[in-house]
């Protein structure tokens, strides 16, 4: 099947994730319009992407009181971004600005203040309203506040719109399909290591929306509401009485939940059916390890597809190697190494960096992303050094999408083995030292508290 | 003396929060002295073989005051003298007028008035007195030296206030002011903050701006932190305000001297002993700025240490947001 056929048929099952394309401005153009999004002509990408971040530049300077008086701070204002060099002048916001918020009714106040544009009307009930209450509120009106976690317990909440949300998903989505080429379909049965999307405002969690529209009868590792108390509670290491009955259940859930896993490889291998595995790489590592041990392997092959992201802890101290996860994947379950791909992104933005199948690298979709490695000074350090990673995001709307991560990376211009244009990011992102762990799959790993130990 | 009616205009009565800290911070300071008499009796005096401190010689000259400079004379809340801050005092009028009093703009004064006091009045620990004596000296507690800047800014007609507030510090003031007397560290560690801190405001366009006059740029190098500037708090850098304490006040409050005085008259030895420390850690301050190259490439080191700038959100209601209840 050729690409734009296999194109296709993605783009038919997507359909509500996309406007009009007569009301596309360049952002739209940036994101929904190229085929492929790691295999855009280096010029064009700029171009797309200059003009997709200048748009939500002026934007935010514009309609965010926030950012306005930040870029004033900064003396940047949009008369100075007239070409793509220009783009390393954009102000940029630390990852843990959005980290910094208060709770009840300032919290309300806060996302409302830190969002870009119209809001819609938001009513929220009670004295003193709890975080999920304001976030129940502002969802019911039509947005998409979600949160994330580190392990020390403080969540960051980004306050999307829905049109902000469906970019990011339809994102992270085509990247993985066109990395996969020509290996996804949509007869591909799913198993999402993550909670259910439908039952939580845990980003983690949310990003599966969009495999249930891709792939037929997806199952899901963790099937009940989860919200910021229970994380919270997750991630405070089982301290308190509440912690500790959290942490308590979660071990004897563990252990079904690999079970579960098992049992649908087992039904879908008699049926002979495709399979993928979307999610926190822990959960597969769990059940490789138990088939492992038990003496058990499958042979999935060609039907099989497994795509991580969020990070590799197994334990507190402990993370898995990629290389020999695949590996595992491999020998057990007879999924290739290039079927095994990771993914990174995060909750400030709706960046998603897939791997190739060739090298594993992760690969920056430059048409609406301006990609930057800061050194200690925050000032950018160019290609092949190692660094804090930070980006510019084009396509986010409903705030400045200008972020500093708290990853350390390193950029390459090229991908070393594969043929495709635009940057990418080595293999093994890790924390700046100093800063919290955190990650979907670190979120997932708490919350079911994986101790492989035990 | 000032009337009852100027007492209470020019704030000279302490608010309810700064008795509240007065109280606690009595009370625990009985508690420490009386369980620890033994060792507060050690301390009290420096040994006759120990190292004293040595106060240095003050670090500018005193301009002559002439007839006919000027300064400013208003009545008006934050313009008129108040306890301990007399800018009628010639030699306040005198440096006024030489960092350009009433011929620069109140930004530009402001600023010169600031780095004439972080930069060249030192910090010292001693007992309360007025600001001619503090300007003589050229050395003083944080609150002579706001009161300091406070009394340049007023004589030249630039409105100015304390802000006043119980803190505790990063570890690394901790270990330079707190840890070097046993007697201080145990009064910090039984409050678990430090009862009264200060910074000047001083109000410059419309907008009330911070000055933070305290720590000279060689002890804000020994203890890591950034060479602030006009404008830039010590709240959130090194200190953290108590919540609750923070207080604005036209003056000094009667009761702070008294205070002062008697902690100097239980401890001398302790007060000493941290004056011993901070000169210590200058020197080594000096040595790290050096090292880094000068003042302004340590400065910036120890900004980008700090972490990139965060945008500031003040929170304002919107009409799409609405309450029920």
């Amino acid at each position: 099947m050729g690409y734009a056929d296999y194109l296709n048929g993605f783009e038919k099952l997507v359909t509500g994730y996309v406007p009009e394309r007569s009301s596309w401005g360049p952002p739209e153009h940036a994101l929904y319009g190229p085929p492929d999004p790691y295999r855009v002509p280096t010029e064009e990408a700029n171009d797309l992407c200059f003009k997709a971040i200048k748009f939500q530049f002026d934007r935010h300077f514009h309609n965010n009181r926030m950012y306005h008086d930040f870029c004033l701070e900064s003396n940047v204002c949009p008369e100075d971004i007239t070409s793509f060099q220009d783009l390393c002048k954009v102000p940029l916001i630390p990852n843990e600005f959005f980290k910094d918020c208060p709770s009840g009714k300032d919290f309300a106040l806060w996302l409302a203040n830190v969002y870009t544009g119209e809001l819609p009307q938001i009513q929220i009930k009670g004295a003193n309203p709890t975080t999920d209450e304001v976030i129940k509120a502002f969802n019911d009106a039509g947005m998409a506040v979600f949160f994330s976690s580190g392990t020390g317990g403080r969540h960051t909440f980004m306050p999307r719109d829905m049109r902000s949300f469906q970019m990011n998903e339809y994102a992270m989505a085509k990247g993985v399909v066109a990395m996969f080429y020509p290996h996804w379909n949509q007869n591909m049965h799913g198993y999402l290591l993550l909670p259910n999307p439908f039952k939580t405002n845990l980003f983690a969690g949310r990003l599966g929306t969009i495999f249930v529209d891709i792939m037929k009868e997806v199952e899901m590792a963790i099937d009940r509401e989860i919200d910021t108390e229970l994380i919270k509670l997750s991630m405070s290491d089982g301290k308190g009485l509440k912690g500790r009955m959290v942490n308590y259940i979660s071990k004897k859930r563990h252990q079904k939940i690999i079970n579960d896993i098992i049992s649908w490889i087992e039904k879908n291998q008699r049926e002979g059916n495709e399979m993928a595995f979307v999610g926190a790489p822990f959960l597969l590592y769990a059940t490789i390890k138990k088939l492992k041990k038990e003496g058990r392997s499958f042979d999935i092959g060609e039907r099989g597809a497994v795509l991580t992201g969020g990070g590799w802890k197994i334990q507190e101290h402990q993370r898995i190697p990629e290389s020999e996860f695949r590996n595992d994947v491999e020998s057990v379950l007879g999924i290739r190494p290039e079927h095994c791909l990771d993914l990174y992104g995060m909750v400030e933005g709706n960046v998603w960096l897939t791997q190739c199948p060739e090298g594993h690298y992760l690969h920056i979709p430059n048409c609406y992303v301006h990609p930057m490695v800061l050194d200690d000074s925050y000032q950018s350090l160019g290609y092949g050094k190692v660094g804090r990673f930070a980006f510019l995001d084009g396509s986010m709307y409903s705030y400045p999408g200008f972020i500093i991560t708290n990853d350390r990376v390193s950029m390459l211009e090229r991908c070393p083995v594969c043929g495709r244009p635009g940057p990418v990011l080595e293999p093994g992102v890790t924390r700046v030292p100093g800063k919290e762990s955190r990650g979907c799959a670190e979120e997932v790993r708490k919350m079911i508290s994986v101790d492989m130990k035990r | 003396m000032a009337n009852l009616w100027e007492i209470k205009a020019n704030g000279y009565m302490p608010q309810r929060a700064y008795l509240k800290l007065m109280v606690n911070g009595g009370m625990s300071l009985s508690k420490v002295i009386l369980l620890n008499l033994r060792e507060l009796r050690r301390l009290r005096v420096i040994p006759s073989d120990g190292e004293r401190y040595s106060r240095p010689s003050r670090q500018y000259e005193i301009p002559t005051f002439q007839e006919g400079m000027r300064s400013c004379r208003s009545t008006e809340k934050y313009l008129r003298p108040t306890l301990f801050c007399d800018h009628h005092d010639p030699l306040v009028i005198a440096i006024a007028n030489e960092l350009g009093a009433f011929k620069v703009s109140d930004r530009e004064f402001a600023e010169a008035a600031y780095h004439f006091v972080k930069e060249r009045m030192l910090l010292e620990e001693r007992t309360i007195n007025d600001v001619g004596e503090t300007l003589v000296r050229g050395t003083g507690t944080c609150f002579h030296l706001i009161t300091a800047f406070i009394a340049l800014c007023r004589c030249a007609g630039i409105k100015a206030r304390y802000k006043i507030f119980a803190m505790n510090m990063i570890r690394s003031w901790y270990d330079v002011v707190i840890q070097p007397d046993p007697f201080i560290k145990k009064w910090y560690d039984s409050l678990g903050y430090f009862v009264l801190e200060g910074e000047g405001e001083v109000l410059v366009d419309g907008e009330w701006l911070v000055a933070n006059v305290g720590p000279e740029a060689e002890w804000q190098a020994a203890t890591g932190t950034t060479i602030t500037k006009l404008g830039e708090d010590s709240i959130g850098n090194w200190f953290n305000a108590v919540p609750g304490t923070m207080m604005r006040m036209e003056s000094l409050p009667y009761g702070l001297k008294a205070s002062l005085d008697l902690l100097h008259t239980i401890a001398p030895g302790s007060m000493e002993r941290v004056n011993i420390s901070m000169a210590a850690q200058k020197e080594r301050g000096r040595r790290i700025i050096i090292e880094a190259g000068g003042l302004e490439a340590y400065d910036r080191l120890a900004r980008a240490r700090q972490g990139p700038r965060m945008p500031k959100l003040k929170l304002e209601s919107m009409k799409q947001i609405t309450f029920d209840g």
